[in-house]
C-alpha cells in the first residue's frame, strides 16, 4: 500500500513537473517572438554570390503594354527610400497621342497618387493612349559617370551605376549629363540621387521593389546571363523591343516592350 | 654677346624646376593625404562605398513576409483575384511595423473612401490609357448605379478587399445564380 501511494506521489509530482513545464515553455514561446524565417530567394543563385561583384548581367524589362498606372511602384518607392516629396526615383507619365499625331504626356506627382482623372481639353480624338514607367536605364556607357568630377558615380563591374553619397559635393553635374532625367540632389542630404534598381536588394536576394509590388507584372528584372530567366526570353525572341534615346549611344540596360516612337 | 646671355642667366630655371617638384611631392602627399582609403581599388571610386550600398536597409520585404504572421489573411489573399497585389502598397512598409522580428508600430488602417481611393488607382474606367483586358474596370459612379446600391457606399461593403470576388461569389452560390460576372 506504502509503496503504490509513494508510487502515485511521484507520479503527481511527474505530471504536475511536466504540465509546469510546457505551460511556461508555451507562454515563452509567446513571449519571445519566432525570428522571422528569411523570405525564399527570388533571384537564384543571388545569396550564394560573395564577392565584389556578381558574375551577372542585370536587365531590367517594362512592358508597356501590361502597365495600368496604378502607381505601386511610385509607392514602393517613396517607401523604401523614404524619398523626398516631389522628387522622383521612379515615375510613370501617361501619354495620349491624337489622330493629328500630335503627343500630350502628363505626369501629376509622378503617378504617386495614382491618376484620378482623365485628361480633357484635347483638341483631336484619342488614336492612342499609354503609360510608361520611367527609371534608371543603367547605361553601359553611362553619362553621369564621365562628368563626375569627384569619382562620387560608378559603375560596377556587374553593370549598376551607383552614387557615393559621402563622395558626392551636389555639383549636379550628372543631372546635366543625364539624358533621362533620372537624377536628382535630395534636399536633405544635398546629395544627388537617383534609382539604383536596389542594389541593396538585389544583393540580398531579392527583386527590387517596384518589381516585387507591380500587380501585372509589368516590371521584370532578372539576370541575362541565365538562359531560362523571364528576361533572357523577352529579350532573345521576336517582341517589340526598344530603349530610351538610342541615339545618345548610352546603351541602356533598361529596355521597353511594346514602345511606341514617340515616347522620350 | 646674345648667346653668353643665354649661359649666364639659368638660376631661373632651377627655381622653377625646384618648385615643380615640390609642389609635385607635396600634391602627391595631399592626395593620399585626403582621398579616401578604398579610392581606386576597383576604379575610379570608392571601393568601399560598394559595402556601403549593399547595407541600405530593406524596408519594403515581400507578402510572404507578411503570411508569416497574418496566417488568416495569408489564405484569402492568396486563393483570390488579388493574389499579385502587394501587401505593403495599401497599408505601408513591413519596416515601420516589424523590426528584427518584434512588432514595433502599427500600420494606419484604411477607411470608407480611402478604400475606394485605393480601388481606383488600378480599376478606374475614366483613366483610358489602361490596357482595356487585362484587369476589370468600373466607372464609379455608374458602377453603384447599376447594382442598386447607395451612391456613397464604399467598396469594402461588397467587396472583401483581400478577395474581391469572395462575398459575391458566395452570395451569388447562396441563392443559386449561375451567370458570370
Amino acid at each position: 500500500m506504502i509503496d503504490i501511494k509513494k508510487e502515485i506521489q511521484q507520479d503527481r509530482r511527474a505530471f504536475i513537473k511536466k504540465v509546469l513545464g510546457g505551460t511556461i515553455a508555451g507562454s515563452l514561446l509567446l513571449v519571445i517572438p519566432a525570428t522571422a524565417q528569411e523570405v525564399a530567394e527570388e533571384i537564384p543563385g543571388m545569396r550564394a554570390e560573395d564577392s565584389v561583384f556578381t558574375k551577372k548581367k542585370f536587365v531590367f524589362i517594362v512592358d508597356i503594354t501590361a502597365c495600368i498606372g496604378c502607381g505601386s511602384c511610385c509607392v514602393a518607392d517613396k517607401a523604401e527610400y523614404n524619398v523626398p516629396d516631389h522628387n522622383y526615383r521612379t515615375w510613370v507619365e501617361r501619354y495620349i497621342i491624337d489622330d493629328h499625331d500630335g503627343v500630350y504626356v502628363d505626369s501629376p506627382n509622378g503617378g504617386l497618387d495614382g491618376y484620378t482623372k482623365p485628361r480633357e481639353g484635347l483638341p483631336y480624338p484619342t488614336r492612342d493612349t499609354f503609360f510608361v514607367p520611367k527609371l534608371c536605364n543603367m547605361c553601359e556607357d553611362p553619362s553621369c559617370v564621365q562628368v563626375c568630377p569627384v569619382g562620387a558615380t560608378y559603375k560596377t563591374n556587374d553593370g549598376f551605376v551607383l552614387v557615393d553619397k559621402t563622395r558626392c559635393v551636389g555639383c549636379s553635374y550628372c543631372i546635366q549629363a543625364c539624358p533621362y532625367s533620372v537624377r536628382f540632389i535630395n534636399p536633405v542630404t544635398r546629395t544627388a540621387e537617383k534609382c539604383t534598381w536596389c542594389y541593396h536588394r538585389v544583393r540580398k536576394g531579392l527583386l527590387p521593389a517596384c518589381v516585387s509590388v507591380c500587380p501585372v507584372h509589368a516590371r521584370k528584372f532578372g539576370d541575362l546571363s541565365d538562359k531560362t530567366s523571364e528576361v533572357w526570353k523577352i529579350l532573345h525572341e521576336p517582341h517589340v523591343i526598344s530603349v530610351l534615346k538610342p541615339d545618345m549611344g548610352n546603351k541602356p540596360a533598361l529596355h521597353y516592350l511594346g514602345l511606341r516612337r514617340e515616347v522620350v | 654677346m646674345h648667346s653668353e646671355s643665354k649661359t649666364k642667366y639659368y638660376s631661373h630655371l632651377v627655381k622653377l624646376i625646384i618648385a615643380m617638384i615640390v609642389l609635385g611631392v607635396a600634391g602627391f602627399f595631399a592626395r593620399q593625404l585626403f582621398s579616401p582609403e578604398s579610392m581606386g581599388e576597383y576604379g575610379h571610386y570608392r571601393g568601399a562605398d560598394i559595402e556601403d550600398q549593399k547595407n541600405v536597409p530593406v524596408r519594403l520585404q515581400t507578402n510572404e513576409s507578411c503570411f508569416q504572421c497574418h496566417k488568416p489573411v495569408r489564405r484569402i489573399h492568396k486563393k483570390g483575384v488579388h493574389k499579385s497585389v502587394s501587401c505593403e502598397v495599401c497599408h505601408g512598409p513591413y519596416a515601420d511595423h516589424v523590426k528584427d522580428g518584434k512588432k514595433i508600430g502599427m500600420l494606419p488602417v484604411k477607411k470608407g473612401k480611402e478604400i475606394t481611393h485605393l480601388c481606383l488607382r488600378c480599376h478606374n474606367k475614366v483613366i483610358q490609357a489602361r490596357p482595356r483586358t487585362s484587369i476589370k474596370m468600373v466607372g464609379m459612379p455608374e458602377h453603384l448605379q447599376e447594382k442598386k446600391v447607395r451612391i456613397e457606399n464604399t467598396c469594402d461593403q461588397c467587396h472583401m478587399v483581400h478577395d474581391p470576388l469572395l462575398w459575391i461569389n458566395q452570395a451569388k452560390e447562396m441563392i443559386g445564380i449561375k451567370e458570370e460576372m
